[in-house]
């Protein structure tokens, strides 16, 4: 069994190493993206492994299913996708990789310098054994912790996410005496054959006939 | 699945395999089973949708290939298979070409949590609900790679249509659902199954009343109106008729399927379906017990099971016929409703269904995950809960005061909430119509 995992461990890590280069390697925006929903997703996969279930399928909701949305819609709704002009080169590459370089450093190495290793992997369920394996991390353990140990974070959190929201509802909302409607093709219509009397007879060489005016409008609507 | 195959493998052929190597074996039996079953499930919903619609509009629908035209399906797949596959010239091809699979493989992977009868569930995981509709949402990435790869406008508008609604209608189906997690207190499916045995009372703990499998959560005021939610909710994810906008035949030719032909329009269509059925299949999960029903738990009682090892297995056989007879009437029933509602509704407009979706359904849901809290605290809360009120009530009163509660703030909340929509939508047509008097200038 432990060969299994292993093995998955490995092929897991190396999609999640690899999409995660494609990601800042290749030129086309959205091509990076879709690497990145990759990445998202081996990272969900590597949660499964770990047997926190609740953590791996929040992960694909929440990433895979909403924010990966998210960033293509920002992508595709703000400008053209090819990204060639915007690479930076030279001092500028520099100190930008030097800021990355900080800032994972900076969360990473007191986590490799504090946390403890070798930690005996829990007791392997085998078809003999009266008690089942606790399940690490399961819904119940996660809402008590919400509840009652991190009330505070919890509570500031959802305050900061409510902020964003209203913000967001802020920056969208359009006053309805601004709003433009779209009109439908008919009242379209409508509106030039209302407003054609009032218009100078500058096509004068098409017939008046009362059976081609309809017509002609309508192609142009 | 493990212990038939260990059985088999270790004791009657004393093959000696390990552990890990007869899951395995399990497993694959069983994803194999499932990758048959699906494609013939759309199969038979295609041919069913076609007969009933047909039905409906007074014509016969296809009745040549084979007895009353059976077989249509089938020499439909094979014209698919028999197409050209046309690339656009301008496309993105390696998107192009996955595009199909990134929709398709989610459906797949839904099946893995739907049980399909007493003890026939492929794996019972312990966030089976949240799972599927966790995997539910990765086909909008999909989507949206079909609707760009294929570089063309309207294939790129039903892709932002699709995500759009696919985005807005997930929040009312998981929030009706939260409700109903409340009320059961778990995420697994076959957990909320067996919850929902006994007779019209979400739990079994009435003495004398045998278990008659129709303690379905619809039966309670909280269970309607998070049904009606997440059917109507369903009804938008899988892209069927009042929201099929996606697919708009007579504005955007086909949405982001407009580029695809041969077998990858195939799998669109196949995808398509098998979400049909999905989705109907969970709503007869969640709300109206799975396979639950009159007979199944007396059966399933004297079947082989974990809990009752020395059982017949004829009583398996028995229970998972009746079982998964059970299940599969609900959800072609829950189908039926789907081709009915699409015989007889128009399309709704995007601004209708964006409004629909968050000024009407969300406010419901919200109201109903509250009436969840009061049904869990009136039925199941005591002294060491802090609502000392309900001690020593008997389980019928508290069953029937939570009823009663539920249901005057479910329906007060339903006529208020309808009635400052209704007023809404009104203040809002007669503002329409007068920009357009404006533009027309028309005397008032």
């Amino acid at each position: 069994m432990n060969t299994l995992i292993q093995l998955i461990f490995g092929l897991l890590a190396a999609l999640i190493v690899g999409s995660a280069v494609m990601v800042v390697s290749v030129r086309n925006v959205i091509h990076a993206a879709l690497w990145l929903i990759a990445c998202f997703f081996g990272v969900g996969a590597l949660y499964l492994l770990l047997e926190a279930e609740f953590i791996a399928v929040a992960q694909v909701l929440v990433y895979v299913g909403a924010i990966s949305i998210l960033i293509l819609f920002a992508i595709m709704l703000t400008r053209e996708s090819e990204g060639a002009r915007y690479m930076v080169s030279g001092w500028r590459l520099v100190v930008t990789a030097l800021v990355c370089v900080a800032l994972f450093g900076a969360v990473l190495v007191p986590t490799i310098f504090t946390h403890t290793w070798n930690v005996p992997p829990p007791a392997v369920a085998t078809p003999g054994s009266p008690a089942p394996p606790e399940v690490l991390a399961g819904v119940e353990d996660l809402g008590r912790g919400f509840v009652f140990s991190y009330m505070l974070q919890f509570q500031v959190a959802g305050v900061l996410l409510t902020v964003a929201l209203i913000g967001a509802i802020v920056i969208a909302f359009e006053e309805r005496a601004r709003r433009r409607r779209v009109l439908t093709l008919a009242e379209e219509h409508e509106v030039r054959k209302r407003q054609k009397p009032a218009r100078p007879p500058a096509t004068g060489e098409r017939a008046p006939s009362p059976q081609a005016a309809p017509m002609s409008d309508g192609e142009q609507g | 699945m493990y212990d038939i195959l260990d059985g088999l493998i270790n004791s009657t052929l004393g093959f000696g395999w390990p552990s890990w190597l007869i899951s395995l074996i399990g497993y694959v039996l069983v994803a194999t089973l499932l990758f048959a079953v699906a494609p013939f499930q759309m199969l038979f919903f295609t041919y069913y949708e076609r007969r009933a619609i047909a039905r409906m509009q007074d014509r016969i629908g296809p009745n040549r290939v084979g007895p009353e035209g059976i077989f249509q399906p089938i020499a439909d797949g094979v014209k698919m298979f028999t197409k050209e596959d046309i690339v656009p010239d301008a496309a993105d091809k390696r998107v192009h070409l996955l595009a199909p699979i990134v929709v398709v493989a989610p459906t797949m992977f839904m099946f893995a949590v739907l049980p399909w009868g007493p003890g026939m569930v492929p794996v019972d995981l312990n966030t089976g609900l949240l799972f599927f509709f966790a995997i539910s949402s990765i086909s909008a990435v999909g989507l949206m790679m079909a609707g760009w790869a294929s570089n063309n406008k309207f294939a790129l508008l039903g892709a932002m249509r699709a995500v759009a609604q696919m985005v807005s209608y997930e929040i009312p189906a998981v929030l009706s659902l939260l409700a109903i997690v409340m009320m059961t207190g778990t995420l697994s499916v076959v957990s909320l199954i067996n919850a929902q045995g006994g007779l019209f009372i979400s739990t079994n703990d009435v003495a004398g009343v045998p278990d008659l499998g129709l303690g379905w959560l619809i039966f309670t005021p909280v269970g309607l109106l998070a049904f009606m939610c997440f059917f109507i909710a369903a009804l938008a994810e899988g892209e069927r008729t009042p929201f099929d906008i996606p697919e708009a035949d007579s504005e955007i030719v086909a949405g982001y399927m407009t580029e695809y032909s041969g077998m990858k329009f195939g799998l669109f269509y196949l995808a398509q379906y098998i979400l049909n059925f999905l989705l109907c299949a969970i709503a007869a999960v969640i709300f109206f017990g799975g396979w639950q029903g009159p007979g199944v738990g007396w059966l399933y009682g004297m079947a082989i099971s974990p809990t009752n090892p020395d059982g017949s297995w004829i009583f398996n056989l028995l229970a998972g016929v009746l079982g998964v007879f059970y299940f599969l009437a609900k959800t072609y029933f829950f189908f039926f409703v789907m081709i009915w509602i699409r015989g007889a509704y128009p399309r709704l407009r995007v601004d209708q269904l964006m409004d629909f979706g968050w000024k009407f359904l969300i406010p419901l849901t919200l109201v109903n995950v509250f009436s969840a809290a009061i049904w869990v605290a009136v039925t199941s809360w005591g002294v060491a809960d802090g609502f000392g009120l309900v001690e020593g009530w008997s389980p019928m009163l508290r069953w029937g005061v939570a009823f009663v509660t539920t249901l005057v703030l479910n329906g007060a909340a339903y006529v208020i909430v309808a009635r400052i929509y209704n007023s809404a939508q009104a203040a809002r047509n007669r503002f329409d119509v007068d920009e357009l008097r404006e533009s027309l200038a028309l005397p008032r």
